[in-house]
C-alpha cells in the first residue's frame, strides 16, 4: 500500500496549474505530430527535448510524456478518417477503423478507438503503479553482470520477438552499438571510431539519428505514394460518443486480452507497433466474427488500439525501473533523463521520488486530458490533413534540420541527420527495424560499461555471467530468445520441406 | 526503376562497409585484455564483426532468388524515384546552402523554391509562406528559446 501513498503524493505534484497547462500543450503538440505524416512520437519528443533543458525534470517529463500520449491518439485519428496511419503503430487501426468510418460511422469508430485506447493506457499505468517500484527494488541489488544480462535480454528479445528478419535486426542493433561507441570512451578516455573527423569526438547524439531515421526517412517513404487525403466527415456526434463507449464492456474479453498483449510487448521491447499487429492478428483468429474483420468490425478497432496504448504506456516501466526503454520513444525520453542529470534505473525510486511518482500520476491525468482534447479537436486536425503534402513536406524538413542543429549547434549534425534520413528510408523500405537501432544508440554505452565492469570484477572470465541463479537465468533466457527464430525456421522446414515460406511477407509488414 | 534485389544489395554493402570501417578503426584502440581491463576497442570490434557477418548474410539473401523477394521484384518505380528526388534533392541543396546563406535565408529560399518552381502555389502565396517560415524560426528560436541558428557566411560578410 506504500505505492498508493506515493501515488497520492504524485498527484499533488502532477495536478497543479502549470503542470496541467504543460499536459495540454504536450498533448496538442503530440496530436499534431501524430496527425502529420513524417513526424512521429520519437522525433516529436526529440524536437521538444532541447526546449526542456531549462525546466524542472518532472515538468519536462510531464511535457514529453503528454506529447507521447497525444501522438498515440493523433495517429489513430488519421488512420480512421483518412486511411493514412499517422504513426506506424496505428497501421493496424486502418484495417477496420477506416471501413467503419467510410460506412458513415466515423464517430463510432473514433469513440471506440479512443475508449479502448484509454483502457489500454489505464491498464499500462496501473501495471506501472504496482510493478515499477517492486522491479526497481529487485534491481537495486543488481551488479554490473546482472545489468549486462538484462541489457542482453532486452536486445535478444528484439531479435526473437520483434517480428523483423532476425539478421536484419542484429545488424540494426550492432550499427546502433557502433554509433554509440563513437567519440570519447567513458572508461579509458580514449577517442574511438571518429573516422578521422575531429568533430566526431563529441559523439553522435541520438536526437540527430532520430530526426533523420524517423523524420526524413518517413517523409521519403510517404512522398513515394501519391497522397490522397479523402476524408470522411469528421463531425463528432456527442451522443454517439457515449453510446459507443458504453458498448465497450461487451467486448471485455478482447479488451483484456489486447491489454495483456500490449503490456507484455511494451515491457519486453517489442514496441507498440508489433503489439498492435499481434493483437489484431490474434483477435481475428479468436473472434467469432473473425471473418468479418477488415469490413469495419468493432473488435478490429478495439484490439490494435488497446494493445498500442498499453504497450506505449508500459514501455516506460523498464525505462524507469531498469534504465532500459521499451520503445523508440521511451529511448528518446530516457536520453532526456540523462541530459537532465538523472540516472534512469532503480535509484530513481530512491533519490527522485517526486520525479517518478509525479510522472506516474501524470500518466493517469495526461491520458484523460488526451482523450478529452483529441475528441474536441478532431475537426481541427482533420482540416489540417487537407493542406497539400507538398506544403507540409518542406516544413518538416526544416523542422528536422533545425532540430538536429540545435542539439549542439553543429552543422555536421545536420549533414549526418540527412545521411540518417537516407538510411532510414532504405531500412524502412527493406524492413530493417529502426527501434533497436535507436535503442542501441541510447543505451549502447551503458551496456558496454556493464560488460567491461563485470569483466574487471571477474578478471576477464565470462564465468561471471553464470555465477548466480539470477544472472544465469537472464543470460539463458536471452540466448533462448536469440535462437528462437532459428528454431522456428527449422521447425517450419521440418514440417513442410521445400515449401517457400509464404507468410514472410505478411510478417514483414509487422515491422516498424 | 530499382529492383528490390539491387536495393537489398546496396544496403547490405553500405552496412557491411560501415562494419569494416568500425573493425579497422577499433583496432587502433586495441582489442582484447590489458592491465586496465577490457580494451577500449574490443566492444566496437565485436560489433563491427557482427555487422560485417550480418551484412554478408543479408547480401547472400538479397542475391539468392527467394520466393519472398520474387513477390515484390520492383522496390522503386520510375515515378516513385522522381517523387523521391523531388523531395530529397531540394532538401540536400537546402542543407548545403546553410553555411553560406544561413538558416533563415536558406529556409525561406527553400520553401519558396519548392512551392513556386513546380507551380504548386501562386508566386505571392509562395513568397508569403517563405517569409512566414523564416520569421517563425526567428521568433521561436532566436527570441523565445534563445537558441542561435547559423546566420551564414553571407550575413557575416554583410556585418550582421
Amino acid at each position: 500500500m506504500d505505492n498508493l501513498g506515493e501515488l497520492l503524493h504524485g498527484f499533488s505534484i502532477a495536478v497543479t496549474v502549470p503542470h496541467l497547462v504543460l499536459m495540454v500543450v504536450g498533448v496538442l503538440l503530440g496530436i499534431l505530430v501524430g496527425v502529420l505524416p513524417g513526424l512521429g512520437a520519437p522525433n516529436g519528443v526529440s524536437l521538444l527535448l532541447p526546449l526542456t533543458f531549462g525546466m524542472q525534470p518532472v515538468s519536462a517529463i510531464i511535457l514529453l510524456s503528454s506529447m507521447y500520449w497525444g501522438a498515440l491518439f493523433g495517429g489513430s485519428v488519421t488512420s480512421i478518417l483518412f486511411n493514412i496511419p499517422g504513426e506506424p503503430s496505428s497501421v493496424a487501426t486502418t484495417f477496420d477503423g477506416y471501413p467503419m468510418a467510410r460506412d458513415g460511422r466515423p464517430t463510432t469508430a473514433l469513440a471506440t478507438a479512443f475508449g479502448s485506447a484509454a483502457f489500454g493506457a489505464l491498464v499500462g499505468v496501473i501495471l506501472i503503479t504496482f510493478l515499477a517500484s517492486w522491479v526497481a527494488q529487485v534491481a537495486l541489488a543488481f551488479g554490473p553482470a546482472e545489468y549486462f544480462a538484462v541489457y542482453f535480454l532486452a536486445f535478444a528479445s528484439f531479435v526473437g520477438m520483434g517480428g523483423a528478419a532476425p539478421i536484419k535486426t542484429v545488424v540494426a542493433l550492432a550499427i546502433g552499438f557502433a554509433i554509440a561507441a563513437i567519440g570519447i570512451d567513458t572508461v579509458s578516455g580514449s577517442v574511438r571510431l571518429t573516422m578521422g573527423v575531429d568533430e566526431l569526438v563529441k559523439g553522435v547524439s541520438f536526437v540527430v539519428a532520430v530526426m533523420g531515421l524517423f523524420g526524413i526517412g518517413e517523409l521519403l517513404v510517404a512522398v513515394e505514394e501519391e497522397f490522397h487525403a479523402r476524408a470522411v466527415s469528421s463531425k463528432i456526434d456527442w451522443a454517439e460518443v457515449f453510446r459507443a463507449v458504453g458498448r465497450l464492456p461487451r467486448h471485455g474479453v478482447a479488451l483484456l486480452r489486447s491489454a495483456a498483449i500490449g503490456c507484455w510487448m511494451g515491457i519486453t521491447p517489442g514496441g507498440p507497433t508489433a503489439a498492435s499487429f499481434m493483437s489484431y492478428g490474434i483477435a481475428r483468429r479468436f473472434s467469432r466474427r473473425g471473418r468479418y474483420f477488415g469490413t469495419g468490425e468493432v473488435e478490429g478497432i478495439i484490439s490494435p488500439e488497446t494493445a498500442d496504448h498499453a504497450a506505449g504506456t508500459s514501455a516506460l516501466l523498464p525505462m524507469l525501473s531498469l534504465g532500459i526503454p521499451g520503445s523508440a520513444t521511451a529511448a528518446v525520453m530516457m536520453g532526456g533523463l540523462m541530459i537532465w542529470g538523472l540516472n534512469p534505473g532503480p535509484m530513481l525510486f530512491v533519490d527522485q521520488k517526486d520525479f517518478v511518482w509525479g510522472l506516474i500520476a501524470s500518466m493517469y491525468v495526461g491520458n484523460i486530458v488526451a482523450v478529452a482534447l483529441v475528441l474536441l479537436t478532431v475537426p481541427v486536425f482533420a482540416a489540417l490533413m487537407r493542406i497539400p503534402f507538398v506544403v507540409i513536406a518542406p516544413l518538416i524538413v526544416i523542422i528536422c534540420v533545425v532540430g538536429a542543429y540545435s542539439v549542439s549547434n553543429s552543422y555536421l549534425d545536420v549533414v549526418m541527420m540527412l545521411g540518417f534520413g537516407v538510411i532510414g528510408y532504405l531500412f524502412k523500405k527493406l524492413f530493417y527495424p529502426l527501434a533497436p537501432l535507436v535503442l542501441a544508440i541510447v543505451i549502447g554505452d551503458k551496456a558496454e560499461d556493464a560488460f567491461r565492469q563485470s569483466m574487471l570484477m571477474s578478471k576477464g572470465s565470462l564465468g561471471i555471467f553464470f555465477a548466480n541463479k539470477l544472472v544465469t537465468c537472464l543470460i539463458v533466457a536471452g540466448i533462448a530468445l536469440l535462437l528462437l527464430p532459428l528454431v522456428l525456421q527449422l521447425a517450419r522446414l521440418w514440417r513442410k520441406p521445400a515449401v517457400p515460406a509464404a507468410d514472410t511477407t505478411a510478417q514483414e509488414k509487422v515491422i516498424i | 526503376m530499382i529492383s528490390r534485389r539491387a536495393l537489398e544489395l546496396a544496403t547490405a554493402v553500405l552496412t557491411g562497409g560501415f562494419g569494416v570501417a568500425v573493425v579497422v578503426q577499433s583496432l587502433d584502440n586495441g582489442i582484447g585484455w590489458s592491465s586496465a581491463g577490457v580494451d577500449a576497442g574490443t566492444f566496437p570490434f565485436l560489433t563491427g564483426i557482427i555487422i560485417v557477418l550480418g551484412s554478408l548474410y543479408n547480401l547472400a539473401r538479397g542475391v539468392l532468388p527467394v520466393a519472398t523477394l520474387a513477390n515484390v521484384p520492383i522496390a522503386i518505380t520510375p515515378i516513385e524515384l522522381r517523387r523521391l528526388a523531388g523531395l530529397f534533392v531540394p532538401a540536400a541543396i537546402f542543407v548545403a546552402a546553410i553555411p553560406l546563406a544561413g538558416m533563415y535565408v536558406a529556409s525561406a529560399l527553400y520553401v519558396f523554391a519548392v512551392l513556386a518552381i513546380p507551380r504548386h502555389q501562386s508566386l505571392p502565396r509562395a513568397l508569403a509562406m517563405a517569409g512566414a517560415t523564416a520569421l517563425a524560426l526567428y521568433v521561436v528560436f532566436e527570441r523565445m528559446f534563445q537558441v542561435s541558428l547559423p546566420h551564414g557566411a553571407l550575413a557575416a560578410a554583410l556585418g550582421f
